[in-house]
């Protein structure tokens, strides 16, 4: 076998190598930084291309010569007898030239690195004009988004959670803040991350080139439900994305209950029967399209049992969620927990854990504690109580809100009603 | 002239007579059995002791580490909870970090440097003592958290704050495994820093007549710069870890957000530790590997000046470099650019002894025996970690890369290929030398095959885990983010590299009891570390405070056997005119202050200073009586066949 014929059949199997790592997945995942969706993270991908090859090239070159050297000098069985190699101690011209060499490989990552961290940091002054601003706060587990440029007549800016909706095709700077302990912002097919520090005003910047539905999640260890710390990101059209904001500085929605409507008591699905700990909350069918599983939750259901979401509403108040839940328009003003005002038109449940169908979410707030152990709805925050209260001896087993099925139903019905 | 120097030396008490002093300053003597272990200053048995004790500790952070895979082996899985899971990972790399590669490179410190210098023993034996049992007193305050109810540390080996602060670590219970984690890694700290102020001392002054700096054998040199590297880089967790402590059990505001303390502060002193404390770790490890290169290719080191030079250069910069941890912290462009910069810069010495290294292949006769396996292997996964490692060094891509599997995988490569493969194979290097009997080649290759094959199944997918969007530190994973097969994959390989690690520790038990037995310089070897006269070596290591001619001092021995004979001669009876082989005598002290350390740490973890500070009254009248006890010492006299007899106190 020739030289040729070789290296033709090693290069064929390192691209369907590739090849198949990208079919396989192993490349191409929701959050894989390869697959850019922005200049930001196409930046950062450019940034690391060059480290790749520089390093590949170097790597072979050295290898090739380490693996050379090892097979050429073995000693054999008959060498036994052999006389001891020359005892040289080095070449000085050989070592200088190396370490020019690998300066200069060293240059050439430089450079772009240094050009790509100005670029990164922030905004183009050319585009600042266009940027649109948002406030992104990390609590352990769950992302809070703020939108400081939409007033609310009376209220203060627009609040939701753990779905951070932005306009794409335009720059937005993400100012990060923290509640709690360290969090991080990293939405990989946008932008690498940015830390979320304690008394320090980081931020970053991220654009979408089209709109798009983008996965994300806390990277810096925050405790125990660290890794269950996500978040989605949706870009929108402007006009979508205008139509999107004034809905949601609209009150809550408030379902209507005319005479023809049948009094059900309970909506159609199977409550999932002691689902498992960490048991998975997607489904492959939102999977295939979750920019379109996400318009669909903009819309109202179908099926909309109002006079049940109407016993959710006041089972919401009584169950004292709303000491720590915000439903503008509703009841409640607590802002220890994610608003709820538009809850019904969010993807996710449980900080972007699980996907927002009824199921699932009757499984979240039936035991929460097995969906997301130690989460703070479960063991309370900033003086709360939440499902369970302290003893006199500090211990964690006075239960505290309990909730039946026929209660986990109506209040699953009110919050899908928060369109 | 001799005759004068005989009696001025043999009329002087060299120790006072045991008999007039109390019962408590009486040294013990014994050679062999229990208290001969618990009171020895021998820097070979120390370093045994740190072997075995790293040894084991190393099993420990395996085994946690297989727990972790078997629970991301599978999407969704539910074996470990998330706050085990948490203690896991914290425990996996303090515990493989502070009590698995730190000590074993120290008894690689202990056991070699003084013979490669051709010393009796180090500068200050019962410090050595102290030190190694400091050290296991803090890897018992680290590790009892796991038999208590507050359960294992589980903050992460980093400690970031403020989630180490009680109001996050802390949040109903009276949960101490963050204070055991403080405690434990301070008084692990105290051990290391006099360790290393021990070697810095022995180096500098107790070197064999001719052994001048730039003939010291390379490994002697890492552990120089190890020493220096801890010495300056310990005190600045010192102080993170104190004021941390005083946060949490006296109500400072160092890093308590809530009274304007900056949790960012806790990250510069913690990497202005941690960053040279990656080259603490992996300077011994090159050490070895520029041992055994020559020794198995038949030629000396390519370049020696400059593999020495490039391991100065190597702990200077490192000092330089620590934000690289922290890109993704804010750090603003002009520091980010300024690490970053500074970051390559340090890939240039590193690149230096790869390049020196095969330059020793170059040319030799290269003799692929076990240890020289692992040094090769070492030197293609060092050199992988390496390359990740520039990848890193690129801020912008390192915003994607930080915190995902990717970092995973670039410092296993560069910590197990690196540091663990070298010193593995610095165990099958040293083991004729240490216990007189060597490994068996085909299980030896067999072990490093399969360890190799293992370490590579398991670490190498993690790179795509990474660049796919896998953050780390994380207990579990959906199964549609793309990274089921990846993280199977790694599972698989890391039971491959259980099997492997495995096999090598049984051949190594196997080995110690029944291995073939060989005489001294199995490998024809070329330091001085084996010119002791016997393996293993007698207490007193040479016959004769051994006279350097050159670099690779045993080779030249062995080249010039005729020179080196008449030379012995003489300095064997010089030695015996200044009253024979001065050897250092045994303590019990050591070993009861550290006990103190252990009491008053555990104590204070759990908030009860009154007892506290009864364990700080234990290491006071240590030290007390470390001092009174004098500095002890006795005399070896070697006969005709080098049978050593002594004499203790009193006159010769």
């Amino acid at each position: 076998m020739s030289f040729a014929t070789t290296s033709r059949r090693l290069a064929t199997a390192i691209a369907v190598a590739s090849i198949s790592l990208f079919t396989s997945g192993w490349l191409s995942g929701p959050q894989s930084t390869f697959e850019t969706k922005g200049p930001v993270a196409r930046s950062q991908l450019d940034v690391f291309y060059v480290t790749l090859w520089v390093t590949m090239i170097v790597f072979i070159i050295v290898a090739g010569v380490l693996a050379y050297a090892t097979l050429k000098y073995k000693a054999r069985q008959d060498d036994v007898d052999k006389p001891i190699p020359p005892q040289g101690h080095g070449n000085p011209f050989v070592e200088l030239g190396l370490i020019a060499l690998s300066i200069g490989a060293l240059v050439i990552i430089a450079v772009p690195t240094l050009r790509a961290i100005w670029y990164t940091y922030d905004i183009p002054e050319s585009e600042r004009a266009n940027a649109y601003e948002v406030n992104a706060q990390g609590l352990q587990w769950w992302f809070r988004f703020e939108y400081p440029s939409e007033q609310i007549d009376g209220t203060g800016i627009l609040v939701n959670a753990n779905e951070l909706v932005i306009p794409a095709g335009r720059p937005v700077r993400v100012n990060l803040r923290t509640a709690d302990v360290i969090h991080a912002f990293w939405v990989p097919k946008l932008a690498g991350k940015v830390d979320m520090m304690p008394n320090r005003g980081n931020h970053l910047w991220l654009k979408a080139d089209e709109p798009g539905y983008f996965w994300g999640q806390c990277a810096e260890f925050c405790g125990e439900d660290h890794a269950v710390m996500r978040f989605r990101v949706i870009a929108l059209a402007q006009d979508d994305f205008t139509r999107w904001i004034a809905n949601q500085k609209a009150p809550a929605r408030t379902v209507s209950v005319t005479p023809e409507q049948p009094k059900l008591q309970a909506a159609g699905y199977v409550p999932l029967v002691n689902p498992k700990r960490n048991a998975p909350g997607y489904t492959a069918g939102f999977d295939a399209d979750p920019f379109g599983g996400w318009k669909r939750m903009q819309e109202v259901d179908a099926g909309e049992e109002a006079k049940l979401a109407l016993d959710g509403r006041a089972l919401f108040k009584e169950k004292t969620c709303i000491t720590c839940h915000t439903v503008r328009g509703h009841d409640g003003m607590g802002v220890n927990a994610p608003d709820l005002t538009h809850f019904g038109s969010r993807t996710t449940v449980a900080a972007g854990l699980l996907e927002n169908s009824k199921q699932n979410l009757h499984r979240w707030i039936t035991n929460p504690n097995n969906v997301k152990p130690g989460n703070k709805m479960y063991v309370g925050v900033n003086g709360m109580s939440g499902y369970i209260k302290p003893d006199e001896k500090g211990d964690m087993t006075i239960e505290h809100i309990k909730l039946n099925d026929s209660e986990a139903r109506a209040i699953v019905e009110y919050l899908h009603s928060l369109k | 002239m001799e005759a004068a120097l005989k009696t001025s030396y043999t009329e002087k008490d060299h120790a006072p007579k045991p008999s007039s002093r109390p019962w408590f300053f009486t040294r013990p003597t014994a050679k062999t059995g229990l208290i001969s272990w618990l009171t020895t200053v021998d820097h070979k048995k120390i370093g045994l002791l740190y072997g075995i004790f790293s040894l084991f500790f190393f099993l420990v952070g395996g085994f946690e580490a297989l727990l972790i895979r078997v629970q991301l082996a599978v999407p969704n899985n539910t074996f470990l909870t998330h706050q085990l899971y948490n203690e896991m990972f914290t425990m996996h790399a303090t515990t493989m970090i502070f009590l698995a590669v730190m000590p074993l490179s120290a008894a690689f410190f202990n056991y070699l440097m003084p013979l490669q210098i051709g010393a009796r023993d180090v500068a200050f034996p019962r410090l050595n003592g102290f030190a190694f049992w400091v050290f296991l007193a803090g890897a018992i305050i680290l590790n009892v958290g796991w038999f208590a109810k507050s359960g294992a540390p589980d903050a992460g080996w980093f400690g970031y704050a403020p989630l180490t602060s009680t109001a996050y670590s802390n949040q109903f219970a009276g949960d101490s495994s963050t204070d055991l984690w403080v405690m434990g890694l301070q008084i692990l700290g105290v051990s290391s820093v006099i360790g290393s102020l021990n070697f810095i001392v022995t180096i500098v002054n107790m070197r064999a007549p001719g052994l001048t700096m730039m003939r010291l054998p390379v490994f002697t040199w890492m552990t120089l710069f190890t020493a220096f590297l801890i010495i300056l880089s310990f005190p600045a967790i010192t102080i993170a870890l104190v004021e941390l402590m005083m946060d949490r059990s006296f109500g400072t505001s160092f890093f308590e957000v809530s009274k304007g303390g900056l949790p960012i502060l806790w990250q510069h002193l913690f990497w202005i530790f941690g960053h040279p404390e990656v080259y603490i770790l992996i300077l011994p490890a090159m050490g070895i590997v520029s041992e055994i290169l020559p020794t198995f290719s038949r030629k000396p080191l390519f370049g020696y000046p400059i593999v020495v030079f490039s391991g100065a250069v190597i702990g200077f910069l490192g000092f330089g470099v620590w934000s690289h941890h922290m890109f993704t912290t804010g750090l603003g462009t002009m520091a980010t650019a300024a690490f970053s910069l500074a970051t390559m810069a340090i890939a240039v010495p590193t690149g230096v002894k790869i390049f020196n290294w095969i330059g020793t292949l170059w040319g030799g006769q290269i003799h692929t025996r076990t240890p020289m396996m692992f040094a090769l292997g070492f030197i293609w996964m060092f050199m992988m970690g390496g390359f990740s490692g520039v990848m890193h060094s690129a801020a912008p891509a390192d915003a994607q890369q930080q915190d995902s599997y990717f970092v995973v995988a670039h410092f296993h490569y560069v910590l197990i290929g690196g540091s663990i493969f070298a010193l593995l194979a610095g165990v099958h290097f040293y083991f004729p030398l240490v216990f007189g009997r060597m490994v068996s080649e085909f299980w030896g290759k067999l072990s490093f095959w399969v360890i190799f094959i293992g370490f590579n199944v398991t670490f190498f997918p993690m790179h795509f885990l990474g660049l796919n969007g896998m953050p780390r530190r994380t207990a579990v994973y959906d199964g549609n983010m793309g990274w089921n097969s990846g993280n199977l994959i790694a599972s698989i390989g890391a039971f491959i590299l259980g099997v492997g690690i495995f096999i090598y520790f049984v051949v190594i038990v196997y080995t110690y009891l029944k291995g073939k037995i060989v005489s001294r310089d199995p490998w024809d070897a070329r330091t001085l570390e084996w010119a002791v006269p016997t393996v293993p070596p007698p207490e007193h290591n040479f016959h004769v405070t051994p006279t350097i001619h050159a670099r690779d001092a045993f080779w030249y021995q062995k080249t010039h056997t005729k020179e080196i004979a008449e030379e012995n001669d003489k300095h064997a009876k010089e030695e015996e005119s200044h009253g024979g082989i001065h050897m250092p005598s045994q303590s019990w002290f050591p070993i009861i202050t550290a006990c103190g350390l252990l009491i008053g740490g555990l104590f204070f973890t759990h908030h009860h200073f009154l007892a506290a500070i009864g364990g700080g009254v234990i290491v006071f009248l240590g030290v007390v009586g470390w001092a009174f006890e004098g500095p002890g010492g006795y005399h070896l006299h070697l006969d005709k066949d080098g049978n050593p007899t002594d004499s203790h106190g009193d006159k010769h």
